[in-house]
């Protein structure tokens, strides 16, 4: 079973841009949601995105770094 | 670091019979090995000092961050009537943005002076290692010296061209940034409310005595986490950006083999490759940006945890 890891990797990276998106459009469906109902609001709720948005995306990386090591270790 | 390592071990593993995309591609983004330095260090208790690749990229973003800022604000100062002009209005405009933006909202009024400048140098510094990398330096080095300049086989000219370009791209560089942030926030937090009072901080007073056993490794951890969790994501996503670039790229060279005539690379270059790799390069101006602001947008907000305790 040769390719096995192949295999593994592949299917763990489908799984984090399926992750990585849902919770991305999460958040952008409900930033202009909010934005549209209270514009003056914009900057506000801009601020309060970022960070979780970072942090989200922080975890999909890390889990592709380990996705790549998984290739170049096995 | 380990990746690297394994990255480069990787590297060498790998028998070149034919064009290998996987080879071309990691040996663009990793650091030049240690058998090809730039520059002879005699071993130091057992680590090897030689320059790499990217600790020359280091020294060229360092040297360039300080020449531009110091002379740029040498002759804001030496005016009579201290008006910005010229480059000194951007960089105004940068620092302010930094100050009121990231620091003042996450660190509060009180420390805003104190932790403006580290999270400053961090923006200026990794968004010109950030941005350095995109310019393609040492590719046209490359091509002058293969037509034009024909230097010897172990010139510095062929030295210089073994690895990457983008220093904050190497694991280890950004591990060492991040280890700044985690001095940095326990500074804060010793600052702020004392060194005791700073770690008994870390955890909420006043639970009862089951949960503390459960939370204090979970905070212990959360210390490292953040360090380990800004290391990759400024490192990922630098790498990750070129690597896609350079593989879209390598389509060229694949087809090439694949219908044995040079017309079929250049074909699907031209329709293919150069359209999308001028996309996905566009996209890294953009993340290059992002990535620097994340970074300290992070760090401004650790520290501000640390010295700001909700609990």
């Amino acid at each position: 079973m040769n390719g096995l890891p192949f295999f593994g990797a592949a299917i763990g990276l489908g799984m984090i841009v399926i992750g990585a998106a849902l919770g991305i459009g999460k958040f952008a469906s409900a930033a202009a949601e909010s934005i549209a109902r209270q514009p003056n609001a914009a900057d506000k709720i801009t601020g309060a995105v970022n960070l979780p948005l970072f942090l989200l995306e922080g975890v999909a990386i890390l889990a592709e770094v380990f996705v790549l090591l998984i290739v170049l270790l096995k | 670091m380990f990746v690297q390592e394994a990255v480069q071990e990787h590297v060498a593993t790998e028998a070149a019979e034919k064009f290998n995309a996987g080879k071309v591609i990691i040996e663009h983004v990793s650091n030049s090995g240690l058998d090809h330095p730039l520059l002879h260090v005699p071993r130091v208790l057992g680590i090897d000092f030689s320059v790499t690749k990217h600790v020359l990229m280091l020294w060229i973003v360092a040297a360039f961050v300080s020449i531009v800022v110091i002379v740029t604000v040498r002759r804001y100062l030496r005016q009579d009537r201290l008006m910005a002009s010229g480059f000194m209005n951007a960089l105004e405009a940068l620092v302010e943005f930094i100050r009121d933006a990231i620091v003042l909202p996450n660190v509060g009024r009180k420390w805003v002076n104190t932790w403006t400048p580290l999270v400053l140098t961090f923006f200026v510094f990794i968004f010109c290692a950030n941005a350095i990398g995109l310019i393609p330096i040492f590719e046209v080095l490359g091509v002058l010296d293969h037509f034009v300049l024909h230097t010897a086989e172990e010139s510095l000219v062929k030295h210089v061209m073994h690895g990457g370009t983008t220093a904050t791209a190497n694991f280890n560089v950004t591990a060492a940034l991040a280890s700044i942030t985690f001095g940095a926030i326990i500074v804060a937090g010793s600052k702020a409310h004392g060194f005791v009072k700073h770690w008994t901080n870390l955890v909420p007073h006043g639970l009862a005595w089951p949960l503390y056993i459960l939370l204090i490794p979970i905070e212990v951890m959360g210390m490292f986490v953040k360090p380990f969790a800004l290391t990759m994501r400024l490192a990922a996503n630098m790498t990750g950006g070129h690597i896609a670039i350079l593989a879209i790229l390598s389509f060229v060279f694949l087809f090439t083999e694949m219908f044995g005539r040079a017309v079929a690379g250049v074909g699907v270059g031209l329709a293919v490759s150069v359209p999308l790799a001028v996309g996905i390069s566009l996209l890294e101006i953009i993340v290059v940006l992002v990535q620097a602001y994340v970074f300290t947008l992070l760090t401004a907000v650790f520290i501000g945890m640390a010295i700001n305790v909700h609990h």
